[in-house]
């Protein structure tokens, strides 16, 4: 079986300041890492691919190739990697890359199973899986916490706010990871030195793709216009209740229930 | 000129960090406090291909070269100095002389395992009376037929206690002294006659096994003589010149994490009003420790460069040792001065730190051998030949 994992970058948290209220984003190292859900993605790909054989893809659209996303997909065990480039990436949104996907899946010849991180770490964008399988008129599974093929089957565990749910899907089928779900290896050493070098048996294992050929124009315009960013407001300082726990909190319980009524 | 790191070594030192960060760190307060050597997360090193980091592919190594190396020491010695020890004596000095002088099939035999991480080296040099002076050993190799029997001992061994294999030196001729009369072998930890006599309780890097080894008729297949007889102590040397430089590297790690946690603290922690770092006294402080640090980062990766472009290294390679033991050591000195009474509090890593950056200056060659080694050298150069 084949699986398409999507590697998605964001700045490092570590790197970056966020001053709320000067509104300014302070960019100390400029240093990418995958989104922690897409990682937990391709963990899951790499757990199925431990357990039976498959293929495990990986792909990223971005509009110049970077050096690190999908070396290190590759570095952790994905067999090999697709860039899609352009200059369309600049402003794409998820309706753009969910294009960009289905193509993908068509020049590989088809796939059994789409992964992906359920949630942007940046942008909170959730709805590249949605608009992929739609599209291509699969089933999907939204936020799983553990997942397994069997028997041409794709089954998960998911959790609302209150329960954990089993959920089952034919294949193919799209499936969103939900970040954290699972501990992501660390990147094997040799291959990850391979993989820079482009030697031994990772050698030609990434591929660039253009997206210029693999969509129209019209499929290249976004549905989403970004009319501006904001920071959210500053957080209000927390208060602190002094005394006794038992008084200490029914003063907060008030306090809550005033918030909750106002 | 080119100072920045390939992309391949920045991919190195980002996936090293993360495993430092989130598997060792958390245990160093631990090791320290329970005296224990972390195996769990040796194993895991070689898992990942980490142990094996400048020996060549072919040997089952990562072949990131001695650039590598370095970055692996910096990013371990940040976050605990007793996992760069324990790596450092498997990897720079243990099993480098095998990689140095060792035969094909040594290589074969020893190497692979141990680039893998499935079995573990140690380097076996110093004797009770044979410290700074190391061509002073006294253990003793007789050859019997295609064997030789060893008797003696070893002292202060790092990764004595729990290595599958040891590089020793002994002496094969005593009428010739270090240069023909000293002899490196190798050996399997499992052989009758090899012994762990005791494990030392040390100030510091105490999740390191430091370990007394007795020798009673250990018997060594003449195969397992590492390089020529009579050459071993150029093989020792030669291996050692490694370690230094790779020691400067965990003590170049060692330094910058007291600035991290300089800085951090400076930023968090409020006096008379203000953060540490509106104080100028707080401010001169961290700057010198910032300078030090990166004059001591610009040595060890231009060491690293000519090691792996194969130019001649040693004399800067005990200035890598000599220099980067006294920045780490002042460099902690200070950040225990910035953090005050908490420094000074085993509840905070800085105090570790403190004990742990100590025997950087004396292991590996003290710096007393360091400035002996370093001023030879360059007297040589000017027709001055020196002793010790």
């Amino acid at each position: 079986m084949r699986i398409l994992v999507i590697l998605r970058r964001v700045l490092d948290p570590a790197g970056i300041v966020a001053h709320r209220r000067l509104r300014r984003l302070f960019i100390n190292r400029e240093v990418y890492i995958i989104q922690p859900a897409d990682e937990c993605a391709l963990e899951a790909a790499l757990r199925i691919k431990d357990a039976a054989e498959a293929e495990v893809v990986v792909a990223s659209g971005q509009p110049e190739p970077d050096d690190d996303t999908l070396r290190r997909g590759i570095a952790m065990g994905a067999d090999r990697g697709i860039y899609v480039s352009g200059e369309a990436f600049e402003n794409a949104d998820e309706a753009v890359v969910a294009r960009a996907l289905e193509a993908v899946i068509e020049r590989l010849g088809g796939v059994d199973l789409v992964l992906s991180g359920a949630t942007t770490l940046d942008t909170g964008q959730s709805q590249l899986g949605l608009r992929l399988a739609e599209a291509l008129g699969w089933p999907q599974i939204v936020g799983a916490w553990q997942l397994e093929v069997a028997g041409g089957e794709v089954r998960a565990v998911c959790r609302d706010s209150e329960q954990y749910i089993r959920v089952e899907a034919d294949l193919p089928a799209v499936v969103s990871m939900a970040s954290g779900a699972l501990k992501p290896r660390y990147p094997d050493g040799v291959r990850l030195i391979n993989i820079y070098r482009d030697e031994g048996e990772v050698a030609e294992a990434l591929q660039l793709w253009e997206v210029d050929e693999l969509l129209t124009p019209e499929e290249l315009s976004p549905v989403v216009e970004t009319l501006g960013r904001d920071f959210p407001p500053e957080r209000e300082r927390g208060e602190r209740v002094e005394g006794p726990s038992e008084e200490a909190a029914q003063v907060v319980a008030e306090a809550l229930r005033q918030r909750m009524r106002g | 000129m080119d100072f920045t790191f390939s992309p391949e070594h920045k991919a190195l030192r980002r996936m090293i960090r993360e495993f430092a960060e989130r598997e060792i760190a958390p245990i160093a307060a631990e090791l320290d406090r329970e005296h224990r050597v972390p195996m769990g997360i040796m194993r895991k090193l070689g898992e990942i291909g980490l142990l094996g980091v400048c020996f060549p592919q072919s040997y089952g190594g990562m072949g990131a070269g001695e650039m590598g190396y370095c970055i692996l020491m910096e990013e371990l010695g940040r976050v605990c100095t007793s996992t760069a020890t324990n790596v450092g004596a498997h990897i720079g000095i243990g099993a480098m002389a095998i990689h140095l002088d060792g035969s094909e099939e040594q290589r074969r035999k020893y190497l692979v395992p141990l680039a893998r991480g499935e079995k573990f080296a140690a380097f076996g040099l110093t004797e009770s009376n044979a410290g700074s002076d190391a061509a002073n050993i006294s253990t003793r190799a007789v050859r019997d037929g295609n064997e030789w029997i060893i008797n003696g001992g070893k002292i202060y061994i790092t990764n004595g206690g729990y290595a599958d294999v040891i590089t020793i030196m002994a002496v094969t001729d005593p009428t010739l002294g270090a240069r023909g009369g000293i002899t490196a072998f190798i050996v399997e930890t499992d052989w009758p006659g090899f012994e762990v006599a005791r494990e030392e309780d040390k100030m510091g890097i105490r999740g390191t096994s430091t370990a007394e080894l007795v020798f009673d008729d250990l018997r060594v297949p003449h195969e397992n003589v590492l390089g020529k007889v009579g050459e071993g102590f150029i093989t020792f040397m030669k291996s050692l010149d490694m370690g230094r430089l790779t020691l400067g590297a965990a003590c170049l790690g060692g330094a910058q994490g007291a600035l991290d946690w300089s800085i951090q603290w400076a930023k968090t922690r409020e006096q008379f009003g203000a953060q540490l770092a509106q104080k100028q006294s707080i401010q001169w402080k961290i700057a010198d420790i910032a300078t030090e640090v990166e004059a001591l980062r610009s040595l060890v990766y231009r060491v690293a460069w000519m090691v792996d472009a194969d130019q001649p290294f040693t004399r800067l390679a005990a200035m890598c040792k000599l220099y980067g033991s006294e920045v780490a050591s002042r460099a902690i000195d200070m950040a225990l001065q910035i953090h005050g009474g908490l420094g000074y509090s085993r509840d905070y890593p800085v105090e570790r730190a403190f004990r742990d950056a100590r025997i950087a200056e004396i292991f590996e060659g003290t710096n007393e051998i360091q400035r002996i080694v370093i001023a030879s050298r360059l007297f040589r150069e000017h027709g001055v030949r020196i002793g010790p």
